[in-house]
């Protein structure tokens, strides 16, 4: 079904928050997923394939043990929303020529919006490469080199992000999305982890709309 | 883009920490820049024509109606379904699930076919499914009280009875306007670019500008179905007195904190403005005169305000005497003043209560279109350069952040229950957004991040063995839990009224406050809250309906006009 970009980045906050991710992370997350979305990637897909696999787990056991030298998660598997939050917070490092490297992250196109945080934070284009793909981005606009069964990989044992990139060609977003109803189903068991149960008592006094709410 | 905060160098703006106290917050008045007045200013100015071109209701008021708004480059249709609603069925809250009238406002003119997709999900609201061509989705009920009274009067060949339509106010009430993407609408962005959506919530004030001529049209329908030839149709000056009215929840609460740069953008056009008109030197006789003819209007409109809720009801009493008193103090200023809007300000904030000090902000820009009406361009927000964290700030710029914005949390003892004993979350039932207690009922690991101060205050307290030369990016690969807190402190840092000073979850937290600003900047007047968290409002009351807004010859419709003899 085709969706707005901000049912989208609404729904995937409530996902990621519902998979147990802190809510600073789920705010990127979601506005990953939207932005990739608006390329007309299936980052939806990606996302709540992700939260599947690491439902609840730590965020700690899928962060860089250290930002210095390359990036390595303590449990073996780097998040990329982890992974790349921390290279957007770490784009001056890019600037000064250095390559960040991050092992064995899964679903690696999901660190690609970050990539686009970073640019624009720089002022320019931030390359994000894994097993021939090549995706530069400088914030607003998408350069993409590789085959899709490479760019949807579920993991790449090996992740690049440098900076200034050099963009070939350039995909503008667009303000609209499809989403597989499996998909958005999916999305949803999560989701509805955060919502409180619905009981009387809350009916009545969490909305504070008493008794009667008619004239 | 955020808004910049520092160009009146002869009087400084108010500082935030004054003006985002939620008891002020909650006393602020509508004003030259709120939504409803920017959006009538612009389509009288570009002469926007409105149209009719479908009315098909069948004898019981069921059926369907689409109300064109033709700007100077684009057309706008309210699409209108009309439905008969068992009385039992008709409630204000979210969780209801028929209303009396449902609304789409169409990008465009719709074609038959897109009124027959339409007619099958706009009804349903939040069950039925729009697309891009739509840019909001809502409903309105009708007030019981005056519905039936003016359809059987005007059947009559009477007009109603004056005193029974000041006691409610409208004849219909919204109560939801879903706007930008919600249930597959164009997102904000799509058409963020045309100049008519500039400042924010143009698409949703349009809408109701065009129900409210809708509900008009309605009643005086019904009453003619139901009188024949004896009906007469609404006295124009009675319709003109009416509004649309509007029930909001708690919805709009979340929003404020959920959107930090925009709601800065809001307060900062506001400061900035009263903050200009301030530093005049002098002023005319011609705009002292014009402030205390508005002056003596918002006094009638403010007698038009009737609420049962004892805290707005002292409010309101507070206010009325304020403005009495402002009328006499505005008797000294004159021509030959010096700064009189700076000297009016400086004596009320010592005489006046909140409210009064709100309403003159609000009133001293009335006759300074001119110098202030730019700002309503500067209301928008587009988030993206403020979202991402600036990762290289040392943990000791951190510090001095939380310290200067946050230092009224710093200050709060967290451990004291009552300084958090609520929690803000949402039900599952068609996902309302809620306030519960946190000590009492199981609904904490539902909570939503809605109550910065704790917040900031738990990030102040995990700072304090970090080196100060560390950085943000080092803490929060170890603490990513403080990402959301760090990410508001960086964005208030550069927007200094993107936070409310206040804290969000305390006993004794009134969320009407945070309805009645978000209202405020709407447009909204005769606030009315039913309980703390839920309140009544009217929306257009003495506005020009779309026909006569050609022949509006200011802009200052809000303000009854003064009868013979005030």
């Amino acid at each position: 079904m085709s969706y707005s970009l901000n049912e989208i980045e609404a729904m995937c906050k409530c996902a990621s928050r519902g998979a147990g991710l802190p809510w600073g992370l789920c705010e990127e997350a979601a506005k990953g997923t939207r932005w990739l979305a608006s390329f007309g990637f299936p980052g939806p897909d990606l996302l709540v394939s992700l939260l599947e696999l690491n439902d609840r787990l730590p965020a700690v056991d899928l962060s860089p043990v250290a930002l210095q030298g390359i990036w390595r998660a303590p449990a073996g598997r780097l998040s990329p929303l982890i992974a790349g939050a921390a290279m957007s917070d770490c784009a001056i490092k890019m600037e000064l020529g250095n390559i960040i490297t991050m092992l064995e992250v899964d679903y690696p196109l999901l660190v690609v919006p970050f990539a686009s945080g970073a640019a624009l934070r720089l002022g320019q284009p931030v390359a994000v490469e894994w097993e021939g793909t090549r995706m530069v981005t400088n914030g607003k606009e998408l350069c993409v080199q590789g085959n899709s069964e490479a760019i949807l990989s579920s993991h790449a044992k090996r992740v690049e992000c440098s900076a200034p990139a050099q963009m070939l060609s350039q995909s503008k977003p667009i303000h609209r999305a499809v989403v597989g109803d499996a998909c958005w189903a999916r999305l949803g068991v999560f989701a509805q982890r955060t919502f409180a149960p619905a009981t009387e008592a809350s009916r009545l006094r969490g909305a504070g709309a008493g008794l009667t709410d008619n004239d | 883009m955020i808004m910049s905060v520092c160009e009146t160098d002869a009087i400084q703006l108010r500082s935030p920490d004054k003006v985002m106290k939620l008891s002020r917050l909650g006393s602020i008045h509508q004003s030259r820049l709120s939504f409803m007045r920017i959006l009538l200013r612009r389509m009288q100015n570009e002469n926007w024509r409105f149209d009719r071109p479908v009315f098909e209701m069948d004898e019981c008021g069921v059926g369907h109606a689409v109300y064109c708004a033709h700007g100077p480059d684009r057309t706008y249709s309210l699409v209108a379904f009309s439905h008969d609603l068992p009385a039992e069925k008709r409630s204000d809250r979210v969780i209801a699930d028929a209303w009396d009238a449902t609304f789409t406002l169409f990008d465009g003119i719709p074609t038959s076919e897109d009124i027959e997709r339409l007619s099958r999900n706009v009804p349903l609201q939040e069950a039925g499914r729009i697309c891009e061509t739509e840019l909001s989705l809502s409903r309105a009920n009708r007030s019981a009280r005056l519905w039936e009274h003016i359809v059987t009067a005007l059947a009559k060949g009477e007009q109603p009875d004056l005193q029974k339509i000041e006691a409610v106010g409208y004849l219909m009430r919204t109560t939801a306007v879903y706007g930008s993407g919600k249930f597959g609408a164009a997102d904000r962005e799509m058409i963020a670019d045309r100049l008519e959506f500039q400042s924010p919530f143009q698409v949703e004030m349009l809408s109701v500008f065009l129900t409210r001529a809708f509900v008009r049209d309605l009643v005086e329908y019904m009453a003619r179905m139901k009188g024949g030839e004896k009906a007469v149709k609404l006295d124009p000056a009675i319709a003109r007195s009416m509004g649309i009215g509007n029930s909001t929840g708690l919805g709009m609460a979340p929003f404020l904190l959920n959107h930090p740069v925009l709601f800065n953008n809001w307060i900062a056009a506001r400061e900035q403005a009263a903050a200009r008109v301030r530093a005049l030197p002098q002023a005319s006789e011609q705009e002292i005169e014009l402030f205390r003819e508005l002056l003596a209007r918002s006094i009638l409109l403010t007698a038009s305000w009737t609420t049962d809720h004892q805290i707005q009801s002292e409010k309101t009493d507070g206010l009325k005497r304020d403005l009495v008193s402002l009328q006499q103090q505005a008797e000294n200023i004159s021509d030959a003043s010096d700064h009189p809007w700076n000297q009016l300000n400086t004596w009320a904030e010592k005489e006046l209560s909140l409210e009064g000090q709100e309403c003159l902000t609000s009133l001293m820009l009335e006759p300074y279109g001119a110098l202030v009406d730019d700002l309503a361009n500067t209301m928008a927000a587009d988030n993206t350069p403020t979202f991402r964290i600036a990762g290289a700030m040392t943990l000791q710029d951190l510090r001095e952040v939380l310290e200067r914005v946050y230092g009224w949390a710093l200050e709060i003892d967290w451990s004291d229950q009552q300084n958090k004993a609520k929690a803000w979350y949402v039900s599952e039932e068609k996902l309302e957004p809620r306030l519960g207690e946190r000590f009492e009922e199981p609904i904490e690991e539902y909570e939503q991040p809605l109550a910065p101060g704790r917040d900031a205050a738990a990030l102040y307290h995990a700072l304090g063995h970090w080196p100060e030369d560390k950085n943000i990016a080092q803490f929060l690969l170890r603490h990513p839990e403080y990402r959301h807190i760090v990410r508001r402190a960086q964005i208030v840092n550069q927007a200094p009224y993107a936070e409310i000073r206040d804290n969000t979850i305390a006993s004794d937290v009134l969320p009407i406050d945070m309805l009645r600003c978000k209202l405020a900047f709407f447009g909204a007047v005769q606030f009315d809250p039913r309980s703390d968290r839920w309140v009544r409002i009217n929306m257009y009351a003495n506005a020009p309906y779309p026909e006569e807004l050609a022949l509006q010859s200011d802009d200052f419709w809000v303000y009854p006009a003064l009868r013979k003899g005030n």
